[in-house]
């Protein structure tokens, strides 16, 4: 059926939330990222099975959803029964018969499957009363993980794609691109730019075409939220996306999703065809005249296809080489046509700041940082997961209210924020208020909103070595100092991570950090210092201990640690099992012996070890 | 080598015949013949004309694209900033020495590749392994067994 | 026209002119190893670097690549102030770790009083500063036979399938116009060889020089517009035909004016 007025879109909506009534109970099966790995589609499967195996009067199978991701991914697989957003945690497939019995059928609960909060130690039963959910703000993510994946009525039935019929037949693209600016929303993907005064220049150039873009590489590693947007919610991403199309005059879109999340592509695909079945998207969306087309391109494995003139080229089936902008891409951009380039999370936020209202939005956040940020909070945080704040909400809040601190009560050392671009915040840094500018000031950068946390295990040399080398792969190897400088960068970090290294190395890296910084030709060099500045400033300390004392507080830098086998070991022969170079040797139920001269310190028997009797020194 | 060049109309019938399409008939192909034979890259620059030159920058430009085969059982280590501090190194030398080959590389009887992947986004699963297609995580030194030899 | 203040004197240009076409029409001297008239700037060496800020800008300083940056009025350029220095200083400096055997670039730096890097030197290092004045210049020539090949620190020119190329004609343009003499080709009679493949060279009908490639007589005919038949004799030969031409010119006017 095709919609081809606003009446017959609200109608639509209507008859889908009155079917959707008609089920007294609803299953939501969270297939989100991290759901998914650890077993997800097998729950919902065997949910579907026994579901139709045993007919529950008031409900049927189409109650059953797999959603998008809910958040809590450290906590999945997850199941919750609507309405009372009973929350089940860890389930496991043979779990799946219980609950229908008894939360589907009955209004019971399955005590043992409910989230305990460690400090109450009481089982929770809603999750939205659980701190990892109750200290969110929930804009661009308010859906996903509510409604089904790829379900354009369950989309609809919650208001979806009112806010684009308000657009298109309310406002004028002038009045939208106003309201935009109004709200203050910033570029979610991660320098933060204005979107509505990117919206006006690209409207106000001359040209007989225009392009919407939607940046859907996610590149930064340790951040998914665009992922577990565009496969959960791809929807809202494309209502934002034709709003943004309506303001500024462009019949022509793309997005470019990443070849590392292939059902991102599945999923969006899907969305566009049901849009365009029901006429949201195409020729004469709604019958209001206005035309827009969207287009997949995929990404093939390139981090550098995140800046915007790389992805441009990408787009055009090009290598990935940025241009210097000294003519900005909103005004030459793809084919040299004006284009508006936002990310996923960017355009998630449109449909709601028309739905709601410029003003209600700019309220929400800090100055100049209006509205909310998603982040992955990973790495050594108890609550690993997918959460959105305020801007402003403060890094000891997300990370040790919602977080719920560090794994094991083990030290807080850093959190890293804005991927290979940012850097690592001590702990000196926690009270400090989440936004971008002042993430930038404190050395690191919000990025597209990934938020790894580190613990006192965690070596700061390692991490911005380790960024560097990712780094070193990723440049396009166009200009001099991206390539020379940060391969460079990366030997001398390398130097001091096995010892080598000398104070006078460690001015070496800040001059040479600050020639690439001003010397490269895109962002991607002229960030790339960030984590090694951010991290010597920081935590100074810390290089010069491998430099002076030839030794890693952490315990992660090999040529500066030795294994040991202590008296504790049980003699179960875990270690010999998986040491590579047979230096553990030994009897099961003795104690084994680590022959320090084949020993290449990979760590593999400090991991398995289950009795802490592999010391490291 | 020669490779039958029979599956790449079907393909190329997917996409309109532009430069534009290079990316997305090379992932294709990529898929359907798990590398980009050479024979391939040559009928595609002719198919979509572009120069055999370009075609032969983009695929060694971008990380998706291979120029020898894969092993049946790909095994990609996501290496995210996640993984890498949960203990993804670890894994990968384990599998490294566990199949005597390096990550990129392709044992010879074409059973394993092991790859390196930065990151997967399903990093509150880290350290993650992706065997083709199933996602594993989180995942410990001693799975390597498991990761070899499981389905 | 537009005024500009460089290095503290006002100059004019056109407005949107390159900065670097001005600085060297004001024989300034800039380094770029990666600037060539007859291809688009690229940006990629760095060197052509320079400091602009406006008065506007009330005392901030941005950098950037002249060979890239449209001039406009007020801007006011510094092309070796200290930190432009300091940038030429660590690309060079970054060139010699790189390139150890290089003459070129020892000469740059030595210019810039580099003598030694400070960094640790690159093993398995060539002469190719990766400039893409060989793939452009192809590109531009209508030809495209050789490009770059993968990407970041290992990032090459190479031909397709690392094989010989086969959209060369061999003109030998990537060649001739690469800043460290990188590229090689071998003359050998009437053969010329670059990039492995042979070609073979058109004789000079006249005096029995080797001129350019078939294969490139071929292409400019077919694709440029030029008679084959003027391949046949060398430049020098048709210089020295042109005194009998014009002769024949000179006569046939009179001829028709009597």
């Amino acid at each position: 059926m095709r919609l081809s007025s606003t009446g017959q879109l609200t109608q639509l909506r209507t008859k889908c939330q009155a079917a959707a009534k008609k089920h007294k109970k609803k299953v939501l099966v969270c297939c989100g990222p991290g759901c998914l790995a650890a077993g997800a589609q097998k729950i919902a499967d065997r949910f579907r099975t026994v579901l139709k195996q045993k007919r529950i009067a008031g409900f049927s199978v189409q109650a059953l959803k797999e959603t998008g991701c809910h958040g809590f991914c450290e906590q999945g697989p997850l199941v919750v029964i609507e309405p009372g957003g009973t929350f089940y945690t860890k389930v496991k497939t043979r779990d799946v018969e219980e609950i229908i019995d008894r939360s589907v059928r009955k209004d019971e609960v399955v005590q043992r499957l409910l989230y305990k909060d460690p400090r109450s130690g009481k089982s929770i039963r809603d999750w939205a009363k659980i701190d990892f959910y109750a200290h969110q703000n929930r804009i661009a993510l308010q859906k996903l993980g509510q409604i089904a994946q790829c379900d354009i009525e369950d989309y609809i039935a919650g208001g979806g794609y009112a806010a684009l019929a308000k657009a298109l037949t309310k406002m004028t693209g002038d009045r939208i691109i106003d309201e935009v600016t109004t709200s203050g929303l910033r570029g979610r993907g991660g320098a933060g730019f204005a979107a509505g005064r990117k919206w006006r220049t690209c409207k106000d150039v001359q040209s007989d075409t225009r392009y919407v873009i939607c940046n859907g590489d996610e590149g930064d590693p340790g951040a998914f939220m665009d992922r577990a947007i565009m496969e959960g919610d791809p929807h809202s991403v494309l209502e934002g996306m034709i709003i943004a199309a309506f303001a500024v005059g462009s019949s022509e879109g793309y997005i470019y999703v990443r070849e590392e999340y292939p059902l991102a592509v599945v999923n969006l695909q899907k969305a566009i065809e049901q849009a365009e079945a029901l006429g949201l998207l195409g020729n004469d969306i709604l019958g209001t005249g206005f035309s827009f087309s969207i287009k997949i391109s995929r990404g093939a494995g390139a981090f550098v296809c995140g800046e915007s003139s790389a992805l441009m080229k990408s787009v055009a089936g090009q290598v990935g080489e940025p241009r210097a902008k000294y003519i900005r891409s909103v005004i030459k951009g793809l084919h040299d046509r004006p284009t508006v380039l936002n990310n996923v999370e960017t355009f998630a936020n449109v449909p709601v700041i028309i739905d709601r209202g410029a003003d209600w939005f700019a309220k929400i956040g800090a100055k100049n940082n209006s509205g909310t940020k998603a982040f992955s909070l990973v790495g050594k945080v108890r609550n690993t997961g997918l959460i959105e704040v305020a801007m402003g909400t403060t890094l000891r809040k997300i990370i040790f209210d919602i977080g719920g601190g560090i794994i094991g009560d083990r030290p807080f050392k850093a959190v890293q924020t804005g991927g290979p671009s940012g850097g690592c915040l001590p702990q000196s840094q926690l009270d400090l208020p989440v936004d971008f500018d002042s993430l930038t000031k404190a050395g690191s950068m919000m990025g597209s909103g990934g938020m790894i946390v580190m613990d006192d295990k965690t070596c700061m040399v390692d991490v911005a070595k380790y960024f560097l080398g990712f780094l070193v792969e990723e440049s396009c190897g166009k200009c001099v100092p991206c390539r020379e400088g940060l391969y460079q960068l990366h030997r001398l970090t390398i130097k001091v991570s096995e010892g080598r290294a000398t104070e006078e190395d460690l001015s070496t890296i800040e001059k040479l950090s600050e020639m690439v910084i001003i010397g490269s030709l895109c962002g991607l060099g002229k960030s790339g210092p960030n984590p090694v500045l951010s991290t010597m400033k920081y935590f100074k300390d810390e290089y010069l201990a491998h430099i002076r004392d030839k030794r890693c507080p952490a315990g992660v830098c090999r040529e500066l640690i030795t294994y040991e086998i202590t008296p504790d070991c049980t003699g179960c022969m875990a270690c010999i099992a998986v040491c590579a170079t047979h230096a553990i040797t030994g009897k099961k139920g003795k104690v084994h012996t680590l022959d320090q001269a084949k020993c290449t310190k990979c760590g593999a028997c400090y991991a398995v070890c289950q009795h802490d009797a592999v010391l490291v020194s | 080598m020669n490779h039958d060049l029979g599956r790449l109309p079907a393909i190329f019938k997917r996409y309109p015949k532009s430069p534009e399409s290079l990316i997305a008939v090379l992932q294709d192909i990529q898929k359907e013949y798990q590398f980009l034979p050479s024979e391939a890259l040559a009928e595609t620059a002719r198919v979509l004309e572009v120069p055999l030159s370009k075609v032969f920058s983009v695929s060694t430009f971008y990380n998706a694209f291979s120029l020898h085969p894969k092993g049946e059982k790909v095994i990609r280590i996501c290496v995210g900033t996640t993984c890498h501090i949960r203990g993804a190194k670890q894994i990968q030398e384990q599998l490294e020495s566990q199949l005597k080959i390096k990550a990129g590389e392709t044992t010879p009887d074409l059973k394993f590749s092991i790859e390196t992947v930065s990151c997967v986004g399903a990093c509150a699963k880290a350290p993650v392994v992706i065997v083709n297609e199933k996602y594993h995580g989180p995942v410990k030194v001693s799975d390597y067994k498991k990761l070899v030899k499981g389905k | 026209m537009v005024s500009l203040t460089i290095n503290g004197r006002i100059v004019k240009a056109k407005d949107g002119e390159m900065l670097l076409a001005v600085l060297r029409r004001e024989k300034i001297d800039v380094p770029a190893m990666c600037h060539h008239a007859a291809v688009e700037p690229f940006g990629a060496c760095r060197l052509c670097v320079v400091e602009i800020t406006r008065a506007e800008w009330k005392g901030w300083c941005d950098y950037v690549t002249s060979c890239l940056y449209p001039v406009s009025p007020g801007l006011i350029v510094n092309t070796h102030s200290d930190k432009v220095n300091e940038l030429r200083r660590t690309i060079l400096d970054l060139f010699l770790a790189r390139h150890p055997d290089c003459p070129e670039i020892a000469e740059l730096a030595g210019e810039y009083g580099v003598f030694k890097t400070t960094y640790e030197t690159v093993v398995g290092g060539n002469n190719c500063i990766l400039c893409g004045l060989c793939t452009r210049i192809c590109d531009r020539m209508g030809f495209t036979a050789i490009s770059t090949v993968g990407r970041g620190h290992g990032k090459e020119v190479a031909p397709p399938l690392r094989q010989a190329p086969p959209d060369c004609v061999g003109c030998l343009a990537c060649a001739e116009n690469c800043p460290t003499k990188f590229i090689e080709y071998k003359l050998r009679k009437k053969r010329v060889t670059i990039w492995e493949r042979e070609f073979e060279l058109l004789t000079c009908t006249k005096c029995g020089k080797t001129t350019i490639t078939k294969d490139f007589a071929e292409y400019l005919s077919r694709h440029r517009a030029i008679d084959a038949g003027y391949f046949e004799i060398c430049d020098e030969c048709r210089r020295k035909n042109l005194a009998v031409s014009m002769g024949e010119i000179v006569n046939w006017e009179r001829e028709l004016l009597t």
